[in-house]
């Protein structure tokens, strides 16, 4: 798992963040719901006060009177130190008596006996205010007065913060919990593939064997996708293994026969037959060391891996190139090497040097099996490469044969067995189609790549 | 000409060496990819040619080859190599290699890409092909020690051919580099080169037709 892109920080990532949200959430709301407390239980306590207030209120000398006692007063207060007013005020909104001149409320015509509630900054202290309306009772004057109380937050805050903090602990309890079962749980879904890459660590980098891992469905289809690359890499294998095989013996062959030639020419003293050796393990290491190279191509063609980009190839160049990289042996040989093109550019989309590669493979051919006139032709329609020969030609029976790799027509000893097979083979890659004909004139071999295009 | 033999295989560097000196070239032969690029990463390396492989112990033959194209254009590279593939003939070719030799080659493959090489950027007046002189700056050719005396348009053909030497020509180039500016048709050409191959029969130099792409001139 790369640092950046892991897919358990990703699910933590994703399933922690709307958990801190709701976290937020519950906070907040725990928040409101102590103020909510604190401020119902100190509202409480301002009803009690107003009423006892409203008890003591009595008529004397035609108008109210309030005697409060101090006793009375210290009811009102809490522990917390929070400062404490009451006022009482007539009907008609006159203070009669108290510690402030409270101010009042706007209120709708309400219930008779409930306490009206308001927030008001009063001389630059905020205030919670209650006012009660009543009348006297058991007097004979039923005169209606207000009795206003109101006392400082600090008591409320206080409280609030106290509830506050204790939600707040639980909530980062449960918080924690929740971060450690889903790490825990994450871990866990996740574990099948941490299986899978300890698996594929594991193994053995030279087996191809499948993987047999108990799996949950969406990985067990990748297991299968990758069972199903193993298999198509072990046929792969089978058949490099195979030409592995059939190479080697190919290689052993002509070595023995150096070898044995040149131990016989030591035991010998007679320089004419020393020469004749040498002329002799000459043809052959030359002849070996060019199936090297062909093994070489033949394995590196066959390589899935390496499929190179096909980019249009003038066939006209293509061709000239590939006579002039021949023209040195045969001029050597006598063998009159010649190139037919055509007039204006023939483009197929291709790989230059496979396809010069081809050509230089069936030049070498006709040249080892005996023409001394070869022909390298263009065609046009469709775009064709020929090389045309006058050597012996091959049956008409054996030509599918001899596109087998180390397959030889007439076993003269020069030849690899290996250069059809590369032509074949460059010939597929180009979706083009090898074929073996008569020549034009005379006994010759006419091999064809006929180029489809990539309508085929 | 001085010739620098860059290749580690012990037997292959031995017997190109000597077969370079009996050709009558100067050789100088390492088998270290490091030591040759010590050797040529400076100017003033005093080689005419060099032959370089690319599989070295030390840096490889392509950083070799880099290192001197950062200051010398000019020395012509062969590179001869194993790895086979036409594909790596155009790596080297990019990095500025004039020829490429896939091993295995032959002997006389390698004596002839180096004669057309040194021909090719030889500085001198004077060409040769086999026991053909010709001195660009007289004008006069000169076979087997006589001099030849060649009528001007067979006199500016030979001497195109002379500087191509090992390579086929074809038409459209001859006309174009030995008559520049003077319409000739094909047949023309032909009646010519007919008239110089029996000047030159039985001389140990011979104009050869190599179908579908020209006239090549080489010794015998």
């Amino acid at each position: 798992m790369s640092a950046q892109d892991s897919l358990y920080r990703r699910l933590l990532a994703w399933l922690l963040l709307p958990l801190l949200g709701l976290g937020a959430l519950m906070l907040i709301q725990a928040y409101l719901g102590a103020r909510d407390t604190a401020d119902r239980a100190f509202d409480r306590l301002l009803e009690a006060s107003s009423l006892a207030i409203a008890e003591q209120v009595k008529w004397q000398d035609e108008q109210l009177w309030l005697d409060l006692s101090p006793a009375a007063l210290e009811m009102l207060a809490t522990d917390a130190e929070e400062r404490v007013f009451y006022a009482l005020y007539n009907a008609r909104g006159e203070f009669i008596t108290g510690n402030a001149n409270l101010p009042g409320l706007a209120m709708a015509n309400g219930d008779e006996q409930a306490l009206h509630y308001g927030n008001v900054t009063w001389n630059d202290q905020h205030l919670r205010l209650g006012i009660r309306e009543t009348r006297l009772e058991g007097w004979s004057q039923r005169e209606r007065f207000e009795v206003r109380v109101a006392h400082t937050r600090e008591g409320r805050e206080s409280l609030t913060l106290a509830l506050f903090q204790g939600s707040l602990v639980r909530i980062a309890i449960m918080a924690l919990l929740a971060a450690c079962i889903l790490v825990l749980t994450i871990r866990l879904a996740l574990s099948p593939l941490t299986r899978l890459r300890r698996a594929i660590r594991e193994r053995d980098p030279r087996t191809l064997a499948p993987l047999a891992l108990n799996l949950p469905r969406e990985l067990a289809e990748l297991r299968e996708t990758l069972n199903d690359l193993l298999a198509r890499m072990r046929r792969v294998r089978a058949n490099q293994e195979r030409f592995i095989g059939d190479a080697s013996h190919q290689l052993r062959t002509p070595l023995a026969g150096l070898s044995a030639r040149a131990e016989l020419a030591l035991r010998q003293d007679d320089p004419a037959l020393w020469r004749e050796a040498l002329q002799a393990m000459q043809a052959t290491s030359a002849s070996t060391a060019r199936l090297a190279v062909q093994l070489l191509s033949m394995t590196r063609l066959n390589n899935p891996e390496a499929s190179p980009e096909l980019t249009p190839q003038d066939l006209n160049q293509v061709a000239r190139t590939a006579t002039l990289g021949a023209l040195g042996a045969c001029h050597r040989e006598g063998i009159d090497l010649g190139v037919e093109t055509s007039e204006e550019a023939i483009l197929v989309p291709g790989v230059g040097w496979q396809l010069e590669e081809c050509l230089a493979n069936l030049i070498d051919n006709a040249r080892r099996y005996g023409a001394s006139q070869i022909t390298v032709r263009v065609l046009a329609n469709p775009p064709t490469l020929e090389v045309e020969d006058n050597g012996p030609g091959i049956p008409a029976d054996l030509r599918l044969m001899v596109l087998r790799p180390f397959f030889r027509g007439q076993d003269s000893g020069e030849g690899s067995g290996l250069g059809l097979a590369i032509v074949d083979s460059i010939a597929r890659a180009h979706h083009a189609r090898l074929t073996l004909h008569e020549a034009r004139q005379g006994s010759g071999l006419r091999v064809a790549i006929r180029f489809m295009g990539d309508r085929s | 000409m001085r010739l620098l033999l860059i290749e580690d295989d012990a037997l292959l560097a031995e017997t190109l060496a000597d077969v370079l000196r009996l050709d009558n070239h100067q050789v100088t032969a390492l088998a270290d990819g490091d030591q040759a690029r010590r050797a040529l990463s400076q100017a003033g390396h005093g080689q005419d040619l060099i032959l370089l492989d690319l599989n070295l112990p030390g840096c490889n033959g392509l950083d070799v080859l880099a290192a001197l194209r950062q200051h010398d254009k000019e020395t012509p590279v062969l590179i001869l190599t194993a790895r086979g593939a036409i594909e790596d003939r155009v790596r080297g070719l990019d990095l500025g290699a004039d020829d490429y030799l896939a091993k295995p080659f032959a002997l006389d493959e390698l004596e002839a890409r180096v004669r057309a090489l040194l021909r090719r950027h030889t500085r001198s007046t004077a060409l040769q092909v086999g026991n053909l002189d010709f001195d660009s700056l007289s004008q006069r050719f000169t076979l087997g020690g006589e001099p030849l005396n060649l009528p001007p348009r067979e006199q500016r053909l030979l001497g195109c051919l002379m500087r191509h030497a090992g390579v086929p020509v074809d038409k459209a180039r001859l006309a174009e580099e030995a008559f520049a500016g003077e319409s000739m048709g094909d047949n023309a050409i032909e009646v010519y080169v007919h008239r110089l191959r029996r000047r030159l029969s039985g001389s140990g130099v011979e104009l050869r037709t190599v179908r579908g792409l020209g006239y090549l001139l080489e010794s015998t």
